[in-house]
Order: structure tokens, then sequence, then C-alpha cells
């Protein structure tokens, strides 16, 4: 019980990693992304718990109650919607990458080129930066 | 390189790196027995010195206020990459008026889903409000309202339907909210360095402890976060949902937009 | 309290292996808002309901329906095609 927190951290972050490295879909990609997130607020949750104590507002107990740590509370409390936002980001260049190269399989997709080859296995007669290619 | 050489380096990384997990998880203090001494500190110190009761709040906005200042220009600066990534390649001049995809059929909302949507709206609404209004005596604040009242202007769409979500919800006030929220909390900083104070130091009237009206500098930073998430998330929203709706133009060869 | 915690640690663990399991898409829609779920009720129980409202909002909400609307924006825009 009192390496749990931390164990069940850790797994979360394998089995994240693992879900990134075999993902087929780069949506289901981004959700193991957030799996990994949610690995450090069970971690940072866990550091700041103590036996016994109330939460860090001295609304309905007087201040000098035990209280647990508020300082992880507040890492975690702006870490979780910014990490919201990125997600949404992530998400747009998803679907940015699905419209340039044609499929959402990360096994698909080539590395873009320099010199204005578009990200797609077969050739292609559209090329960036106004550079025409000889047919 | 292939799925099979990925699998095992990743099971070669895994290996290399879980002794050093395991010592950490050793070496790290046993679950819940003791706090950090920051912590401790400041659950002491911060209700005698702010007169607020929710200390979580109280390091958000004054006594890390300014790594909430970072977060917040975070937040806007991935949302203003979302909206110039689908603007840029969708153009501007749409967004005024509700797109309706060629050829798709419309679904007429059964009116149990409408009558549940116009009482639940509301609803949402105002508890958005509650939650960003008691943000030094409850749990609540800037982050955790503006994100309910932005689910809760999704409430909009699902009973009203697209085009009457487009006519509630203008994209300028969603810019000038999220832009005006990071406004806000800048200022909140500069203002004091014009009566000589520090940057972002609390100088209004403290107010009681315990009452809504308690923290000073507080409130100002916690309405400029929460008009800031609200405007920010549902601008996500509706850029996502104009994705869906754009009529696909045939591009010229060669034209590549940004 | 003591019986209640590890359990929630353990289905936090669960679910955040469901989400990674579940391969198509549209079905780790739902896996993710329940992970979200599990979340927020295991942040409660480890007293602090201001990131317990925070995650319920956003991951119960806020990311399932993004996701919900870039599964609709790839389905229904297919990609450009060299005539």
């Amino acid at each position: 019980m009192s390496v749990l927190p931390y164990a069940v951290a850790a797994w979360l972050f394998g089995i994240g990693l693992y879900g990134i490295a075999t993902s087929r879909n780069f949506i289901h990609l981004v959700g193991c992304l957030g799996v990994c997130q949610s690995a450090t607020y069970v971690l940072l949750l866990g550091l700041g718990y103590r036996w016994g104590s109330i939460a860090p507002i001295f609304y309905d107990h007087p201040p000098g109650t035990p209280a647990v740590d508020p300082v992880m509370q507040a890492l975690v409390l702006t870490d979780i919607v910014v990490g919201a936002t990125l997600t949404a980001l992530l998400l747009v260049l998803t679907i940015q990458a699905y419209k340039r190269g044609g499929s959402l399989d990360p096994e698909k997709l080539r590395p873009m080129r320099a010199g204005g080859q578009s990200g797609r296995d077969r050739g292609s007669n559209r090329v960036g930066d106004g550079e025409r290619k000889a047919s | 390189m292939s799925p099979n050489a990925r699998i095992v380096l990743l099971a070669l990384a895994g290996l290399a790196l879980l002794p050093g997990a395991a010592a950490v998880i050793a070496g790290l203090p046993a679950f819940g027995s003791t706090i950090a001494q920051y912590g401790e500190r400041i659950n002491a110190v911060a209700p005698e010195a702010r007169h607020v009761a929710n200390m979580v709040s109280a390091i958000n906005f004054d006594l890390r206020g300014l790594d909430t200042l970072g977060e917040e220009f975070m937040l806007l600066a991935a949302i203003t990459g979302t909206v110039v990534l689908l603007r840029g390649r969708r153009g501007e001049g749409n967004t005024e008026r509700a797109m309706r995809r060629p050829g798709r059929a419309v679904i007429p909302r059964s009116e149990a889903v409408v009558l549940a949507c116009r009482i639940a709206g509301p609803l949402t609404a105002l508890f958005g409000l509650y939650v960003v209004l008691h943000a030094t005596v409850t749990p609540g604040g800037g982050f955790q309202g503006g994100v309910i009242l932005a689910s809760g202007t999704l409430l909009i769409y699902l009973g009203e339907g697209y085009a009457g979500w487009r006519d509630a919800i203008r994209s300028h006030w969603l810019d000038a909210l999220e832009g005006g929220g990071a406004l806000l909390f800048a200022l909140c900083g500069l203002a004091p360095m014009l009566t000589g104070a520090a940057f972002m130091q609390n100088i209004l009237p403290l107010g009681t402890f315990r009452d809504l009206f308690s923290g000073g500098l507080m409130l100002v930073e916690n309405l400029g976060v929460a008009l800031a998430v609200t405007g920010g998330f549902t601008q996500l929203f509706l850029e996502f949902m104009e994705e869906t709706r754009e009529a696909r133009e045939p591009e010229e060869p060669g034209e590549e937009s940004a | 309290m003591t019986a209640i915690l590890p359990l929630l640690f353990l289905f936090a663990a669960i679910s955040g292996t469901a989400v990674v399991l579940v391969r198509d898409p549209a079905r780790q829609v739902f896996a993710i808002a329940v992970n979200g779920l599990v979340l927020a009720i295991l942040f409660d129980a480890l007293q602090a309901p201001d990131v317990a409202l925070s995650e319920l909002a956003v991951g119960t909400a806020a990311v399932p329906l993004l996701f919900l609307v870039a599964l609709m924006a790839v389905k229904t825009q297919p990609p450009e095609e060299d005539s």
C-alpha cells in the first residue's frame, strides 16, 4: 500500500508508451498520450496525500487542521486544463496530416522531405514552394 | 523503422529504466506519511496573510501567480495554433454563417432532447458562474468554472442544432473573451507596478476571511482566467465543428495553403 | 477511506489500460470518458476537490467531445486525391 500510487503511475506511463509505440491510428495515439498525462497526475497527487487530513479548504474547518499538500493540487489543476488544449492541438495536426497524406496510419505516412515532395507514398505532381517537378 | 524493431527497442528501454524506476519508487516517502514542507508552511500562513480559505486558489493566483501567467499564455498559444491551422486551410471569410454540408441528411431532434437541453443549459451556466465566483471560499476557480461554462454552451448545440448554435455563439465574441481574459491577467501583473509595488503584488484590500469578497487581486485574476478558459474552449469547439462543415472546393494544382 | 483508496488506484490503472487496449477510435472515446470519471473519483478520494472538478469537466465532457468531432471531420472529409 505504501508504494501503490507510484507503481500505478509507473504502470500507466509504461502502458501509455506501449500504446504510442504500437498504435495504428493517430487518433488512438493521442488518446494514449492522455494516459501518460494521467500518470503524472496520479503521481503528483499521491505524493501530496497524508492520512487523516482534510482538503486544503478551510471553510468548514478552522485554519490549522492538518490538510493535504495544496501545491501539488495547484500543479495538477492547471496541468489538466492546458493538457486538454494541447490534446486539441494534436488532434488538429492529425486532421491536417490526414488531409495531406491520405491515411491515419503512422506506418503509411512517410516523413516530409525538404524540396517539395508531399508526404505521400506514391509520387505526386503536386509540390510545395511553387517548385515544378518535371514529369 | 519496422513495428517489431520498435517494440524491441521499447522493451530494451523499459528493461534499462526499470531498475532506476524501482530505486526511485523505493526512495520516495511512503504514501500518506508526510507532505512537503512548502505545503505545510502555506497551509499555516496563507489564511492569515491573504484572508482566503481555498489554499489552491491562493497558490494559483497569488503565491505562484507567475506560473499561472505562464500557463494562461500557454493556453492562449495552443488555441491560437489550433485556430491558425484550421482557418489557414479553410479560409478566413466563412465564419459568419453556418454552413451546411451538401448531401447530408438533417436528422430532426426529438423534443425530449430539446426540452432537456433548454432546462439544463441555463442551470449549467449558473453553476459555472457559481464555481467561478466562489474561487476563494469553496473548491472552485477560473479554470474549473471556465470549462463548465464552455460545456454549457455545448448544450445549446445539442438542443438547437448547428444553425441555432452558430447564431448564438459568434466567433468575434470568443476572440474578445479569450484575448481579453489573458490581457486582464497580464494587467493584474502590471498594474501594481504603477503604484510602486512589485509585479502582481496583492495591493487591493484583502476583505474578510470566508467571505465571497476576499483575497484582493486574486478575484480579478480569477475573472481573467475564467474569461480566457471559457472563450478558449468554446472557440476550440467552434473551430472543430466548422471543420466538419466545410464544403470541399477543388484546389488549383501547384497551390498549397499555409 | 483506507479500503477505498487502493481499490480506486487499481480502477484507475485498469481504465488507463482499457484506453490503450481499445484500438478503434470510435470506441476509445467511451474508454476515455470512463477513465476521466474514474480519475475524478480518485482525485476526490485523495482530498483534492478542485482537481476532481477540473478533471470531471475536462476529461469526461470536453476531451471526448473533441475526439468525436475530430473523428467526424476525418470521416466526412475524404483526403485530397490526385484525379
